[in-house]
């Protein structure tokens, strides 16, 4: 067990806790990257419609500006009459260069004729820093542009936008070759006919860079005319391409696109996949502005994107800071889980402790049993088992120590029997080897007591033998031992024995303490016995031979009639 | 340890082996002139492989051509105009037309090759004719009771305002030269002012002047225009009758300018043969069916589809001089008067 259970569990704790803390930190940045980018493409396509706005609000504003130049009595009178006295084609070409003295974003304003091929009557062009009255010979005649036959069909106060293009126009001055779009309005006199038309031609990327101004830098404006060739994109090689013959369309970058071309939706936000200038993609956002006339369905896609980029580092502002909330707690699931494991360990340790202790000492320790929990009740079993195990080695040793003394004691007079004896008789021949000293074994024998046997039964029999032991027992000293080998043989060991005769004298006391009648279920019985004796080392050195030296002796005794003691060789 | 890098390189000889054996063709096309699934036939049929690799414009393939003189493809599509030019630079192989016997299925008038100027030099062929269209006048059959016969109905006064008219500097001085019995392309200084008086007429007279196909028929079909010099011919035609205009097509008796594409072979083809064998392949009756199907061009085998014989046909040359083409053509669009060139 190299690794303890307070390891184990502390481990499990702060897997389990670091893990849970992976999965909600996970989530919780996945969904606030879900939300932020969503908040993104809300932001985007808030912001697209705003542009859009602000772009409709201009052109209406422009529309005004032109209808009320056409609506002036100079110009209606200049419409009806061609040039006729230069003071009023002065007159509103001052007008029309105070208009554009203000508003920098109209390139051009012109008054067109309908009659002569639509030769211009009043022009004031935008050149460098200044504005031109053109007049004279560089009037040119209009009547094969759109702007021009859109418009003459119009009524009064009805406008005509242009779709957008490169103004290819020789002689238009600042204007030439720049986006344009043309707003103009008919000039109608009282009876209803169409004079001819007022122009104004609007710088279309000054207007932009105007209304992107209020944009965040990040964004990027995108304007496609209803085909979706390019109008306005960040890179300028993208844009017109359909004026040089090769069309850039906006749909085949941005697919989505598609379906506000086909009408299908209005308005679309959404994750463009990665290009090269930006590697992580862009959140776009694109409105398909209605464009003109109601009646015509010409229309313009208007976009914003801004790269991934910009929101993805906030995306990972917030994970990092959800990082480190998820570091901090995990930190403290980790102080958490050593707690918790050492609390439960702490108190498991005395008791491994104890039980320890118990196996190696049997010494009891009280464990805490007060708790009411698991572990208190964990103390209260180890408490009992101590109880119940110490209770049962001291039966066992009870049992095992009355085991031994039957294996060597006769049962029935409690005296050390055979196996018991020879082995005391041994110790003592050995001892008197070394110790010098003299022990001396009597052998007894009970005369007649086969017939006493047969004639009064087993049980007074054994009530005698009893009583014969009692009596050895009576005239012995502790130190000695009296033994009995089985049936009516009994020994005596007599140990620190001086001289022969103190032996002998002790074996008389025997004989006649025998001899004394003795009163069994009503008898009077009278018992003798016969006793040799052998001393040793006189008699022989071992056990073997000092029991044949006296069994011969206690033969010798009962040859010569009983009651009487004998020692060996005399 | 080591065997493993062994095999890679077994393997890698043995996958790259074929690739080694198999000739490839380097073809520079026109989108539409070399679908998938026709050049997979001729790659089955001659045991090669093809790469196909696309330009839009004549500019995008002069520079391709040129990059490494020539030597990055084996054979291209070009038309008259441009061939020229690679004839001029001498980039161009002779062709052996026993190797493109096809060419005996085409029309007369691309047979005779003599006939066509920029496809031979000295005797020699230099390019096989592929596919053209030719800039006819689309009509609105409800306003001729007979198809215009002349380029002179775009200065008709009776059609005023209800004629449509092609945004080129090029063309525009070709058919007005055509109109005064002169040459399309080889105008003399000498004539300019009478032709750019001739065009401040036609301006007078057209509606507008279109860029792109579609706006040439949105303002058919809203402005009733009775005809149309058609710069995209058939494909426009096309267009038109797909929007149900009730229209027809005519080729004026001065002539109708054509652009021809023909496959020509570079100087640095790796594999003559197997160019010509392309060529041929090209003028197999199902590949050149298919181009006019898939794309509105007329090829050069079906009489049916394409202009009559007697169809005045003038292909497209270099012009004399195209800056000042432009120079006077921009000023005619912006509207200047007589006398304000």
């Amino acid at each position: 067990m190299r690794y303890g259970i307070g390891f184990k569990l502390g481990l499990l704790l702060a897997t389990f806790s670091l893990g849970a803390m992976g999965i909600v930190g996970y989530y919780a940045y996945a969904s606030s990257r879900v939300t932020l980018l969503d908040a993104a493409q809300r932001d985007m396509l808030t912001a697209t419609h705003v542009l859009g706005r602000s772009f409709k609000a201009n052109i209406k504003k422009i529309s005004d500006d032109t209808l009320m130049l056409a609506r002036l009595p100079t110009t209606l009178q200049l419409a009806q009459e061609g040039i006729v006295t230069a003071g009023h084609q002065r007159w509103l070409a001052d007008t029309m260069t105070a208009m554009m003295a203000v508003n920098s974003e109209y390139f051009q304003i012109r008054l067109i004729g309908a009659k002569d091929h639509g030769l211009e009557l009043v022009r004031v062009d935008r050149a460098d820093n200044t504005l031109l009255n053109i007049t004279a010979d560089e009037l040119q005649e209009k009547a094969h542009y759109d702007y021009v036959f859109n418009t003459l069909v119009l009524k009064q106060g009805q406008i005509y936008l242009s779709d957008i293009r490169l103004n290819q126009e020789l002689g238009s001055h600042a204007g030439l070759h720049q986006p344009t779009l043309r707003v103009a309005t008919p000039v109608v006199d009282r009876t209803g006919k169409v004079l001819g038309l007022v122009v104004v031609n609007l710088d279309l990327n000054g207007l932009f860079d105007r209304l992107k101004s209020d944009l965040p830098e990040a964004y990027q404006l995108y304007l496609s005319n209803r085909f979706g060739d390019y109008l306005i994109h960040p890179n300028a090689d993208q844009v017109f391409g359909f004026e040089q013959g090769r069309r850039i369309l906006i749909q085949d970058v941005f697919e989505p696109v598609a379906g506000l071309i086909s009408g299908e939706k209005t308005s679309m936000a959404s994750i463009i996949a990665a290009t090269s200038e930006a590697p992580l993609g862009l959140v776009a956002s694109f409105v398909r502005l209605p464009f003109g006339g109601a009646d015509d369905q010409r229309f313009v896609i208007l976009g914003l994107t801004q790269p991934l980029q910009t929101i993805v580092e906030s995306t990972q502002q917030a994970g990092l800071t959800m990082l480190r909330m998820i570091v901090a707690l995990a930190a403290l699931a980790l102080l958490l889980a050593a707690l918790v494991s050492r609390a439960v360990t702490g108190r498991l340790k005395p008791m491994v402790q104890a039980m320890a202790l118990f196996s190696r000492t049997q010494v009891v320790t009280l464990l805490p049993y007060h708790r009411q929990d698991e572990i208190g009740l964990l103390a209260c079993s180890l408490n009992d088992m101590q109880a119940t195990v110490v209770a049962t080695l001291k039966a066992l040793n009870e049992s095992q120590k009355n085991l031994k003394h039957l294996a060597q004691h006769d049962s029935l007079t409690g005296l050390p029997n055979r196996a018991l004896f020879e082995d005391r008789l041994q110790q003592a021949t050995a001892q008197t080897r070394r110790a010098q000293s003299h022990v001396a074994l009597l052998f007894f024998d009970l005369d007649g007591f086969k017939s006493m046997n047969d004639r009064y039964g087993h049980h007074v029999g054994d009530l005698l033998l009893k009583e014969v032991a009692r009596r050895i027992r009576d005239c012995v000293r502790t130190a000695d031992t009296v033994g009995r080998l089985g049936g009516d043989e009994f020994v005596v060991l007599l140990s620190y024995v001086a001289h022969a005769q103190d032996a002998m004298r002790v074996a008389e006391k025997i004989c006649i303490a025998l001899h004394q009648p003795l009163a069994l279920d009503d008898q009077q019985l009278v018992i003798a016995a016969s006793i040799g004796v052998a001393i040793c080392p006189e008699h022989g050195h071992d056990a073997q031979t000092l029991s044949q030296h006296a069994d011969a002796a206690m033969y010798q005794a009962k040859a010569a009639g009983g009651n009487q003691v004998r020692l060996f060789g005399v | 340890m080591r065997y493993p890098f062994w095999i890679a390189v077994l393997l890698g000889l043995v996958f790259s082996w074929p690739a080694q054996a198999v000739p490839i063709l380097r073809v520079l096309a026109w989108p539409g002139y070399a679908d998938s699934d026709l050049v997979k036939v001729f790659e089955k049929k001659y045991g090669v492989r093809v790469e196909v690799s696309y330009v839009s414009s004549d500019d995008v393939l002069r520079q391709k051509i040129n990059a490494n003189q020539g030597r990055d493809f084996d054979v291209f599509a070009a038309n008259t105009a441009e061939l020229q030019q690679y004839m001029d630079q001498n980039m161009l192989l002779p062709l052996r037309l026993a190797n493109i016997p096809n060419t005996a299925q085409q029309l007369p008038r691309f047979r005779e090759v003599h006939g066509i100027p920029g496809i031979t030099r000295a005797n020699a062929i230099y390019a096989v004719p592929y596919t053209y269209a030719e800039t006819g006048l689309i009509f609105d059959r409800k306003q001729f009771k007979t198809p215009p016969s002349s380029l002179s109905v775009l200065w008709d006064p009776a059609y005023q305002g209800r004629i449509l008219a092609f945004n080129d500097s090029k063309h525009n001085f070709s058919i007005a030269s055509l109109l005064q019995g002169g040459n399309a392309f080889q105008i003399p200084h000498k004539n300019f002012p009478a032709l750019v008086n001739q065009l401040v007429a036609l301006r007078r007279n057209v509606l507008t002047f279109y860029t792109l196909p579609e706006e040439s028929v949105a303002l058919f079909m809203s402005r009733g225009v009775a005809v149309l010099w058609a710069n995209y011919g058939r494909q426009q035609l096309k267009l038109l009758q797909e929007a149900h205009a009730d229209v027809g097509y005519a080729i004026p008796r001065e002539g109708a300018l054509a652009w021809l594409d023909c496959w020509a072979i570079t100087r640095g083809a790796t594999n003559q043969t197997l160019a010509e064998q392309w060529i041929n392949y090209m003028l197999e009756p199902q590949v050149s069916e298919a181009l006019s199907g898939r794309q509105g061009l007329s090829n050069t085998l079906d009489a049916e589809r394409s202009t009559q014989a007697t169809d005045k046909i003038i292909w497209l040359e270099p012009v004399e001089d195209g800056p000042r083409r432009a120079d006077l053509w921009n000023k005619l669009i912006a509207g200047n008067r007589p006398g304000q060139f």
